[in-house]
């Protein structure tokens, strides 16, 4: 989700800015005429410098922390006939092999699905109103769908279109290497939907199946830190003060997600 | 009456009184403490902190009076007390928690205290008496004001009727029959109320007397540092070994190395007490107030005679230590390296004035674990100080670890590193947690449950 989201925000930012300059333009003459009116005046103003203490609010046993995603079971936003798309494709692009689980096994399809019933797939954090000009390809996430509409809207679109290539089989029930058709179509922008760009649905979702594999294991996918243990990746540290003069060695701890892990428990 | 009956009157009474008393005096939760905030209460007055950093004017009638008063209140942490959560300084009905109900303090702002004679105020120091000549409950901790001399009570008078005036009554107090009645307080000053006068012996220097003074005295440190007895009255004999008020300890001060002031220095002593911090330890619950109301509003001499003064406590280490499991031990570390590391690094050794090391750490070597748990279960904030205005706080993480998990890695801090102290049970935990109102599924429990 990140660029998507990153790109919306930098948009709506620089939309700010451009206010903010003015408004600190502004300011910035204010101050300067106030100053050289007091400096008129004789002196009079009195500069006092404040220590601000405690600043930050901080309650005991107060925390912000994630809703974990893992616990219930079933699908809560895909119905049965997008799960039949969401599950085998994104299996397709991170396949069970000896590497290691895949998409399925790793929960991404579970990921995508927590996302989409939440803000995210609300597109809370998105601007979605006008105007609606055609955006170009380096501004990201443009349309008009918040991200779970357009899953909801793309879905169909591409099971009528495999149904036009495939003599109307749908997705699931293609061999591997159609499969792998269909996908480089809609990556290429070839699979013509009706009424949703194949280009905007694609980037959406890779985006998310790699999230849904390397994201933390409260949201649901990358279960058992598969996608973790795949790269070395520690997990949620945050500080590696003590390793930083540690230069050729292996980092030897495991992996840990925001639930812990297992030697938690050990023993 | 008869005189047995009279006795079993006096016990009855003063065993109620006696918890009351253990219960009130040391219940200063954070949850309810007055505002550290120097960017103003809420009504936009002066907070507790901006109005005792306030020198006295210099056309002030008997100024010299009312500057030394001013840090003999500072000293009292009068403001503590008698300050609510968001209220004006020294208006009191700050609620006092104790085991049997609440206590509200009262207004202490000149609009109450011009109505006080000199005499009134000594006394109420003295012997625990209101201006009606009615018995104060040792919530208001006389036990201590009683070596307060008659010339700093009576400039401590003089300050407080110089402060903004405040019309305010505290609520009823909410305390069941029968110790509604203050006539119990009798009984309990009979039994537990014998102030000897302050001696200093010969060869002590003047910053010993002095620091003696501050601390039996004015700043009560006794009052949560010195463990209680089954009625609540200080044990004489255990003097700042450590006490536990309101689910916290206030650990032993004595010249004990491993639980006490052993390995602090005088300069150790002085940077804790005047910036809420050291590279050893950081002000955080109760103590965070004392700091940030009192402490660190104190001239650097009187720091300094309070340091001399509790370096010389003899040393005693209540605490035995004990034997951890092995497996804990195991899980415990795991848990640390995973939660506790980033800030206090694997080593524990953390980061001196940030976060506080664990390696030799005396307060987390109490016999009593309270503290340890506590911090895990809800975090904790170092006192924010003029020198030093900006809190440092721990996260919470009562709604991620479980009670067995805390109790590993509590029972890892207190045993790692060279550390040594019994180790912590889960039920400990749930039962903290319980009292703390902290009561949620923790996340790490759901790794135990199959996620399909
Ligand atoms: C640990 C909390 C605490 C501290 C510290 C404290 N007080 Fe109080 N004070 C109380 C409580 C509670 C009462 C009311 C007791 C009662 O109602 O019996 C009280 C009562 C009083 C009274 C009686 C007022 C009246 O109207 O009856 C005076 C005067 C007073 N305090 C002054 C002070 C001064 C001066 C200091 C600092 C040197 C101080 N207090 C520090 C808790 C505290
Ligand atoms: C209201 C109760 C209370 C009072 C009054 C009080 N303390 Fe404390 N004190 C505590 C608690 C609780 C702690 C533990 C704080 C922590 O671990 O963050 C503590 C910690 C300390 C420590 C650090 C000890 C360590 O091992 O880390 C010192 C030193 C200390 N207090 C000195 C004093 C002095 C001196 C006074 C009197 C001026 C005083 N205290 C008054 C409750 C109190
Ligand atoms: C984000 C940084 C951070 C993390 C993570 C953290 N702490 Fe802390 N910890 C602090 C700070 C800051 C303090 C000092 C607060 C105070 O006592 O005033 C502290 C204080 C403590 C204390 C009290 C020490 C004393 O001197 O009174 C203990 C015990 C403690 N931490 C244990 C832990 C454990 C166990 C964990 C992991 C479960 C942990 N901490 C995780 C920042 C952190």
């Amino acid at each position: 989700m990140a660029d998507a989201k990153d790109d919306a925000q930098k948009d709506g930012a620089q939309r700010r800015t451009h206010t903010l300059l003015d408004r600190r333009k502004l300011l910035a003459g204010g101050a300067l005429l106030g100053s050289a009116g007091a400096a008129m005046a004789g002196g009079a103003a009195e500069v006092r410098g404040t220590t601000i203490r405690n600043g930050q609010i901080w309650r005991p046993g107060e925390a912000d922390y994630p809703e974990d995603a893992t616990g219930a079971k079933g699908y809560r936003f895909f119905t049965g006939a997008e799960a039949a798309f969401v599950e085998p494709a994104s299996e397709r692009m991170i396949p069970s092999d000896d590497l290691g689980p895949g998409a399925i096994e790793a929960g991404v399809p579970v990921f995508i699905d927590r996302q989409l019933a939440g803000p995210f797939g609300r597109g809370d954090h998105f601007y979605l109103g006008g105007p609606w000009p055609q955006g170009l390809e380096t501004q990201g996430y443009q349309t008009r769908y918040t991200p779970a509409d357009l899953y909801r809207a793309a879905i169909p679109a591409i099971e009528r279109w495999v149904g036009g290539q495939f003599s109307g089989r749908g997705f699931k029930s293609l061999g591997g290497a159609d499969q792998d058709k269909v996908l480089t179509a809609l990556e290429g922008g070839d699979a013509k939907l009706k009424g949703v760009s194949a280009k905007a649905f694609w980037g959406l979702f890779i985006e998310n199946v790699i999230e849904g594999f390397f994201a933390d294991p409260i949201y649901g996918g990358n279960r058992d830190m598969v996608g973790w243990k795949l790269i070395g990746f520690p997990g949620a540290r945050y500080d590696y003060r003590e390793w930083v003069g540690r230069h050729s060695e292996r980092y030897p701890l495991p992996p840990v997600g925001l639930k812990g892990r297992p030697a938690w428990d050990r023993a | 009456m008869t005189r047995s009956r009279l006795a079993l009157a006096l016990v009855c009474a003063a065993f109620a009184g006696g918890l009351l008393f253990a219960g009130a005096t040391l219940s200063q939760s954070a949850t309810e403490a007055p505002p550290q905030d120097a960017a103003g209460r809420a009504d936009g007055g002066l907070s507790v902190e901006q109005l005792l950093a306030r020198t006295t004017p210099p056309n002030t009638p008997n100024r010299d009076q009312v500057e030394r008063g001013r840090q003999l209140v500072i000293a009292g942490d009068c403001a503590a007390c008698h300050t609510k959560a968001g209220g004006a300084p020294f208006a009191g009905s700050r609620p006092i928690r104790t085991p049997f109900g609440v206590i509200y303090s009262p207004n202490i702002t000149s609009d109450h205290m011009k109505h006080w004679s000199a005499d009134q105020f000594y006394r109420a120091l003295h012997r625990g008496l209101d201006d009606d000549g009615h018995h104060l409950y040792p919530a208001f901790p006389y036990t201590y004001f009683v070596h307060v001399t008659r010339a700093d009570s009576d400039a401590m008078l003089a300050y407080l009727r110089t402060t903004p005036a405040v019309a305010a009554k505290r609520p009823a107090n909410a305390l069941p029959f029968p110790l509604n009645i203050r006539g119990v307080l009798v009984v309990w000053n009979a039994l537990f109320f014998h102030p000897k006068p302050l001696q200093t012996p010969a060869g002590k220097s003047a910053a010993w007397a002095r620091g003696q003074y501050l601390v039996e005295g004015p700043g009560h440190c006794g009052a949560c540092h010195t463990p209680k007895n089954m009625l609540g009255a200080d044990e004489t004999s255990k003097a700042y070994q450590g006490g536990v008020l309101d689910n916290w300890e206030a650990p032993n001060l004595t010249a004990d190395a491993r639980t006490g002031l052993g390995a602090w220095s005088v300069d150790d002593i002085v940077e804790y007490l005047k910036t809420g911090r050291n590279a050893r330890a950081q002000a955080g619950g109760p103590m965070a107030e004392v700091v940030s109301a009192s402490t660190s509003m104190l001239p650097d001499p009187d720091l300094r005679a309070i340091a001399v003064y509790l370096k010389d406590r003899p040393a005693a280490a209540p605490n035995a230590g004990g034997d951890p499991d092995r497996a804990a031990m195991a899980r415990g570390e795991a848990i640390w390296q995973d939660t506790c590391s980033a800030c206090h690094l694997q080593s524990g050794e953390g980061q001196a004035r940030f976060f506080p090391p664990m390696r030799g750490n005396q307060g987390v070597q109490q016999g009593d674990p309270t503290n340890v748990v506590r911090v895990i279960l809800e975090g904790v904030r170092t006192a924010p100080t003029p020198t030093r205005p900006t809190p440092l706080s721990m996260p919470s993480y009562a709604w991620k670890l479980t009670d067995r998990e805390i109790a590993d890695v509590a029972t890892y801090v207190r045993n790692a590193w060279g550390n040594k102290a019994a180790p912590v049970g889960a039920d400990k935990v749930a039962s903290l947690r319980r009292k703390l109102d902290l009561i949620r599924p923790p996340l790490s429990s759901w790794s135990k449950v199959d996620q399909r």
